[in-house]
């Protein structure tokens, strides 16, 4: 039940994961994080959906930094592609391609690229062709 | 039937001379247009580093090639090719015209839209691109 990485609650960070008791008499901590637990991409209630394409509302959603084990400060940004009005993504650019790739190859997820959903799908696919032709490794020793 | 658009890109050992490359690519050009395809373009890369390791080397020497066909015979004549040539270490064929057609679609309802309301985004306002 621990909400790692998962649910931004409102409550404060205090509310780590196994202490249930919250002597913390903050916020109403007890009872909100149920819900939000189930839902990975739940957070402030004004989060869009994801697929604002062309709009210049940030893809993945301001949530402010995330509670939890690591605070990440989510990346304003908007989608790069969507920026760009990409309508193709080339798997052919591996420069291009490279820039969403961790050091060890793998795809990096769409909260750390802001990239707006729509995108994410397409440029997976693209990794993974440039990967079949050896333009982007499949994995890398680290 | 629709014409169809291909890539296909292989890749032949770093220490292919460059007229067997050629004379591949002439082979596999006829393969397609004596099954009514058309080379639209031809692009050598050369020499590049692969991104591991491919029949014991590192490095390989990309070709592309544009076709389009109406045929769907084509493209396995011209894979069985590419299989059974000694210098082409790996090849990879992709199907693009459903995605042309969803890009220019993009595309176009894009700049119709723009252009029924006042533009109003500030941040470059230019035909859409690939990325």
């Amino acid at each position: 039940m621990s909400e790692e990485n998962k649910a931004p609650t409102p409550s404060e960070p205090a509310a780590a994961p196994s202490e249930a008791p919250a002597p913390v008499s903050s916020a109403p901590a007890p009872a909100a994080p149920s819900p939000s637990h189930s839902a990975p991409s739940q957070g402030r209630p004004s989060r869009p959906p994801g697929r604002g394409p062309r709009s210049d509302r940030p893809g993945g959603g301001p949530g402010g930094p995330r509670r939890g084990k690591r605070q990440f400060f989510r990346k304003k940004k908007v989608c790069r592609f969507c920026a760009d009005r990409a309508d193709f993504i080339d798997y052919k650019k591996a420069d291009v391609l490279r820039g969403f790739v961790q050091e060890r190859g793998k795809i990096l997820p769409r909260r750390m690229t802001g990239t707006c959903s729509r995108h994410q799908r397409w440029l997976g696919e693209a990794i993974k062709r440039a990967r079949n032709i050896a333009l982007l490794p499949f994995g890398s020793q680290l | 039937m629709e014409e169809r658009l291909y890539d296909l890109v292989f890749i032949c050992r770093p220490d292919t001379p460059e007229s067997e490359v050629d004379k591949l690519v002439a082979t596999l050009e006829q393969s397609a247009t004596e099954r009514g395809g058309k080379i639209e373009k031809v692009e050598k890369w050369g020499t590049r580093k692969l991104a591991y390791r491919v029949r014991k080397s590192r490095e390989g020497y990309y070709v592309l090639l544009v076709l389009r066909g109406t045929r769907s015979d084509m493209i396995p004549e011209l894979e069985r090719r590419l299989k059974v040539s000694d210098p082409v270490i790996k090849y990879q064929t992709v199907r693009l015209d459903e995605e042309m057609k969803r890009q220019s679609k993009l595309t176009s309802r894009r700049e119709r839209r723009a252009a029924r309301r006042p533009r109003r985004q500030p941040a470059g306002e230019q035909a859409a691109t690939t990325a």
